[in-house]
């Protein structure tokens, strides 16, 4: 009877709290207490887990489109901007980033129509997504915390504005693990013309191990860092050294065999072959028949990379990979979604590399099951201005206070549109949700508490939520 | 469908607890969640404490429970109320229904608690925050096998657990080992064999710890606590200029042993010291080495949060102390207000960064470009405790001070001089005195940690009350008096206490003190530029930038000019010079756990992923070092495998091979090339674990 007032003791002899404390990184995988029932059952760092609730998705699509979409032109119509249109803003939001110049209020020359049977509005941008309106969960009323690139692709990406903190697949990885090591458990994919801004800031596992960091997968070539053998070694070869390093380290090990992590570094250099094998075979997309190319526009050039990137996506998620990150858009200003000059020419360009792809992908995840395990979620790191910028120019500046993103799949409810900003399209002004609240949202549909997701770190239980109280986005659930 | 929604409904109006109230689990665990923050051993309100049975008991200022009568109790009045200044808790959600059934049925059944319950101490009789007295040498059965005290504190644990010694590790395993913990790279060929002559270990020791080497080593160490880097982080990530001038300080500090406490009275206000010269002014670069965004999202708070960087990288590296968490409120689990957090605020506030716009300035002083922060004015600024953190809502003005829980009175606060505030000479001086109960403990620890693998204290930078407890406390406080009064804070005291000690010289094993431990990436980079023969071993100056592969840039929004390597003779130089850039770290660095480049690293992570094996089998790097490894065995061994072999192993492993290992490697030589043969030997695991 009294041996449930003694604390839990670890076979080092420390209480288990000790013992979490201590090993914090070195098998962060028994950190999380609260997530596992039995701990015995993650034997590696990136091993399966359970989560906390039975999941609607196993796997999560993050489609961001770098540079911040402007909402009025895409998601969300604004029927009064036609009137106004020219007209300069006199209402409080505050309008721009960084004292660019204010112009007037623009309307958006891209129709609106609506589609499906819900009669989802969707602009003329995007006929091909639009086609699965009644899939698509649009929320009307994100708002985010900052007017910046940098720190606002850090808050989509980790939920704070600062450097140095996890990213939400860093917590999936962390939370989850991966049914598959042989392949990473969180993948990115970057545009061809650079990274987003802060680059690796934005898939960086912060405070926790390296382990749960983003892996770059690339769409051509190696797939993976340092994955090919070395020049000039042969295959043989390769198996060969491998074969000689597996053996003299087990004959080091027979004197230790207590030893985890000596074990754990022998299965490493196997895990890394066989990686380069599994990596190389889901990315060779050659395989896929022809009318699947072109179904992802892989036979267009204006859609060929993003295309390549949607097809090797549902090529990973079959693989087992817990969450993937596209980016659409790289590098500097015009190059992204980042429409500053002419929004108009920039969003026809980096919608018109996107549409068709991400149509492709739905349908094919559709094709192929995927789909019922699937969450998409589609967006930047924040919205545009309804004005322009500079009178008689046709760009938009940057608007954190109301922007639209879209989610779908796996427990979420399409064909509605969630939340609403102002008559003008500046600010939210019903069932807003912040960027946290889609976070609480992506954790919950993946099978995670996010009060309960918790990393130890600078003596405090950090979430990826933070200490202010966030939701999950009841609305957009099934 | 219907039915079972209408159960659930009725199960949360009024839920039937069915088993007997567990205490622990039900009641305490409730309590401890929504409570303990106002009515623990931090926080007392209303005189309550209710995190042990024997205390709920007791009550406050008047009784709360009546056991078998919940409705009678005030805890269930309270928590049931509606009136805002009575109901409890005042903030946040209600307790749930079924929180509230198990208290009630706890006071129900008669508020049963175990009689042995410990009750947590009173902050202030916390361990690491009493004064360092030193304890009473133990007295152990077996008197041969102490060298020094530290194996005497060891050894009455030992004995006291019933358990035996470890044998000591033979000459050659210690003479690698100590190369690897001393300097970070392995001995030499000609070192070897001299030791061969004479294996006199604590000749080893004196001589590395007089090595430049050892600085380049154990700086770096230093540099995880400090939260280094090259550049500020965020859109720009742009390079801090001069910085590095910091690190040559740090690792020439270490070099010439400087004492501990005047190591930190330099980082904090080498720019206060009556003695100041550019060296000690560097020296406060500590305080700028942060991460900074130059277009900031909230202007307003991005002053209080550079502000926050210092207090709370002082706090944890000096202290060890998470005091950062009291900036938004009273710190929940640690004895600390904000009232100490902004009072620790006030010391820093009147430094201001250096800038034009967006681009960083150094401060010239003696023609010579220092990267640090300057007070511009002797007159502070005053400084409010921001209410929940918000710059907009100023509280209470606070003077520059020091946790009132770690002082009986508070420090003296020189007075401002005609050139600066001389507020962080108060604090740091405060800090560096011997009367600090935490700031020996803490260094000691760190170097115990770096030595044995694992520290005293688990849990290097957080020694308050949510910190681990020491596995040897009196050993822990012995050391950390001995090493203010009778080593005089040198670090290379305490180095040679630890080394010469049976203890850091025993076998490793599952039962040891001095664990397995994979080397940190530095030293295991610079080992194999030492095997290979290409480590150039020029010291200081600006960072170096080892190459990073193509693939790993295109990732960058300005992939074309982010990243410009150096030649591959620079590039060779040791790792603790290389460039870290936060928003793009060299990916072999990164993979292998390099530490946090943004706050500050109690210790490095070990996790053990194939992008490792991948980066060390495949690698660039991996594969020029086993190419010059293969020329260096055939330089120095002739052709005869057998020769090459031997030296191989001699230069990587520091012993000679055995026979199977000969044998196999002949045989695979057969086939294959000497330089597969090199790039499986620098990736062995004996190669990165160190006996």
């Amino acid at each position: 009877m009294m041996s449930r007032f003694i604390p839990n003791r670890t076979p080092c002899g420390r209480t288990r709290r000790e013992f979490l404390w201590e090993v914090g990184g070195g098998f962060a995988s028994l950190a999380l207490t609260d997530l596992l029932a039995n701990e015995a059952t993650a034997t590696t760092i990136l091993g399966a887990k359970p989560g906390h609730f039975p999941a609607k998705a196993k796997h999560c699509v993050f489609l961001f489109m770098n540079g911040g979409p402007s909402q009025v032109d895409t998601f969300d119509p604004k029927p009064a901007l036609q009137k106004h249109h020219g007209k300069p803003y006199t209402g409080e939001a505050k309008v721009g980033s960084n004292g660019r110049p204010i112009g007037h209020l623009m309307k958006s020359p891209f129709e609106f129509t609506q589609h499906g049977a819900s009669g989802l509005e969707i602009s003329s941008l995007f006929p091909h997504t639009a086609k699965c309106a009644d899939d698509l969960c649009v929320i009307r009323s994100m708002h985010s915390d900052t007017a910046a690139h940098a720190s606002g692709c850090l808050q989509m990406n980790t939920g704070s504005i600062f450097i140095g903190k996890p990213s939400i697949g860093s917590w999936l990885s962390y939370g989850l693990g991966t049914p598959n090591e042989n392949l990473p458990a969180f993948v990115v994919m970057t545009d061809p013309r650079g990274g987003p801004i802060g680059s690796a800031s934005n898939w960086s596992a912060g405070y926790m191990p390296a382990a749960f960091q983003g892996t770059l997968f690339r769409s051509g070539g190696a797939p993976l860092l340092d994955l090919a053998t070395p020049q000039g070694t042969t295959d043989r070869s390769q198996r060969r050294s491998l074969d000689l390093l597996k053996s003299l380290n087990e004959e080091h090990l027979k004197s230790r065999p207590e030893e985890s992590e000596l074990v754990a570094r022998i299965e490493s250099y196997e895990l890394a072959y066989r990686m380069q094998t599994e990596a190389l075979r889901v990315g060779d997309i050659e395989r896929e028949d022809a009318a699947t190319l072109s179904m992802y526009g892989i036979d267009d050039p204006m859609t060929a990379d993003f295309g390549r990137k949607c097809l090797i996506t549902r090529r990973l998620i079959e693989n087992g990979v817990r969450f993937i990150q596209l980016y659409s858009g790289g590098g500097h200003l015009e190059d992204t979604w980042d429409g500053h000059n002419d929004c108009i020419t920039n969003h026809t360009q980096h919608a018109g590399e996107t549409d068709k792809p991400v149509a492709a992908l739905i349908a094919d995840l559709k094709r192929t099951g995927l789909w019922e395990e699937t969450l998409l979620v589609w967006g930047g790191e924040f919205g545009r201005t309804p004005t322009s910028e500079g009178v008689d120019k046709p760009g938009r500046d940057h608007n954190w206070q109301g922007f639209s993103m879209w989610i779908a799949g796996a427990g979420v409810k399409g064909g509605q549109a969630i939340g609403a900003t102002d008559e003008l399209g500046f600010k939210v002004v019903e069932d807003g949700c912040h960027v946290s609240d889609l976070h609480a949202t992506i954790l919950h549909l993946m099978g995670i508490d996010h009060t309960r997701l918790r990393f130890l770190h600078q003596g405090l239980n950090q979430r990826l939520t933070g200490v202010e109280e966030h939701h999950v986005i009841k609305k957009a659930l099934t | 469908m219907k039915l079972a929604g209408l159960l659930l409904l009725v199960l949360s109006v009024e839920p039937s607890i069915s088993h007997a109230v567990d205490y622990e689990t039900d009641v305490k665990a409730t309590l401890k969640d929504r409570c303990f923050s106002c009515h623990g051993s931090v926080k007392q309100e209303g005189e309550l404490r209710l995190d042990a049975g024997t205390l709920i008991m007791k009550g406050g200022s008047q009784e709360v429970v009546v056991p078998g009568q919940s409705g009678e109790s005030e805890l269930i009045k309270r928590i049931t109320s509606t009136e805002l200044d009575y109901r409890m808790p005042p903030d946040g959600a209600r307790l749930t229904e079924r929180q509230l059934a198990l208290l009630r049925n706890w006071i129900d059944e008669g508020c049963d608690f175990p009689d042995d319950e410990v009750i947590p101490k009173q902050p202030s009789e916390h361990w690491a925050f009493l004064p360092v007295n030193p304890p009473a040498f133990p007295v152990v059965k077996d008197k041969t096998w102490a060298r020094n005290p530290i194996d005497t504190f060891v050894l009455a644990k030992l004995e006291a657990d019933g358990r035996q010694a470890l044998p000591q590790a033979s000459p050659t395993v210690l003479l690698r080992r100590i190369y690897l913990d001393l300097i970070g790279l392995p001995p030499t060929e000609a070192e070897q064999k001299k030791f061969s002559s004479n294996p006199n270990v604590d000749v080893i020791i004196e001589q590395l710890l007089s090595s430049p080497a050892y600085g380049e080593r154990w700086g770096r160490h230093w540099l995880d606590v400090v939260r280094y880097a090259d550049s500020n982080g965020y859109e720009r990530d742009a390079e801090k200029p001069y910085v590095w001038r910091y690190r040559d300080y740090v690792i020439d500090s270490l070099n010439r042993d400087k004492p501990f406490n005047q190591f930190v009275l330099e980082q904090i206000a080498g720019d206060e010291l009556p003695s100041r010269s550019i060296e000690t002014q560097v020296a406060t670069g500590f305080l700028r080495l942060g991460h900074w965004d130059d277009e900031p999202a909230d202007p307003d708070t991005d002053r209080f949060d550079q502000l926050d960087d210092m207090v709370s990288t002082t706090g944890q590296a000096f202290l060890g102390i998470t005091i950062g968490c009291a900036r938004c409120h009273d710190h929940k689990f640690e004895p600390f207000s904000t009232r100490d957090y902004y009072s620790l605020v006030a010391v820093f506030n009147p430094l201001e960064r250096p800038r034009d716009g967006r681009t960083e300035k150094t401060v010239l002083i003696d023609a010579t470009e220092v990267y640090s922060w300057t007070e511009i004015s002797n007159q502070a600024p005053v400084t409010h405790i921001l209410m929940r953190g918000s710059p907009q809502r100023l509280g209470d003005s606070v003077e520059p001070g020091v946790p009132a829980i770690l002082v009986k009175t508070p420090p003296h606060f020189p007075n401002a001089t005609g050139r600066t505030t001389q507020r962080r000479l108060g604090l740091a001086q405060w800090i560096a005195s011997n009367d600090n109960p935490l700031t020996a403990r803490v260094i000691v620890n760190r170097v115990w940690q770096q030595h044995f693998g694992e520290g005293i204290v688990s849990t290097a930078n957080d020694f308050g009350l949510m910190g681990s407890a020491p596995s040897h406390p009196e050993l822990l406080d012995w050391l950390s008096h001995w090493f203010m009064h009778d080593a005089d804070w040198s670090l290379k005291k305490l180095h040679a206490l630890v080394l010469r000690s049976r203890t850091w010289q025993s076998l490793k094993s599952n039962d040891s003190l001095v664990r397995y431990r994979r080397l940190e990436v530095e030293a295991i980079r610079d080992s194999m530029l030492a095997v290979s023969g290409q480590l150039n071993a020029k010291p200081f100056g600006p960072a170096m930038k080892p190459s990073i592969p193509k693939a790993a840039l295109e990732s960058n929004s300005d992939k074309e000019s982010v990243w410009v390597p150096s030649t591959e003779s620079e590039a060779a130089r040791r790792t603790v010079y290389a460039f870290i850039k936060r928003g793009l770290v060299v990916p072999m660095l990164e993979s292998l756990d390099l530490a946090d480049t943004v706050s500050s690293c109690p210790q490095r992570q070990v996790t053990t992923v194939a992008p490792q094996a991948l980066s060390l089998f495949n690698g660039d790097f991996a594969v020029q070092q086993a190419k010059h490894f293969a020329q260096r065995l055939s330089r120095e061994a002739g052709d005869d495998p057998q020769k090459q072999i031997s030296l191989a192993w001699r230069l990587a492993l520091c012993r000679e091979p055995s026979s199977r290992e000969i044998e196999c490697a002949k045989q695979f030589l057969i086939d294959e090339s000497l330089e597969q043969l090199c790039r499986v030997v620098l990736n062995l695991n004996e190669f990165v674990y160190p006996e």
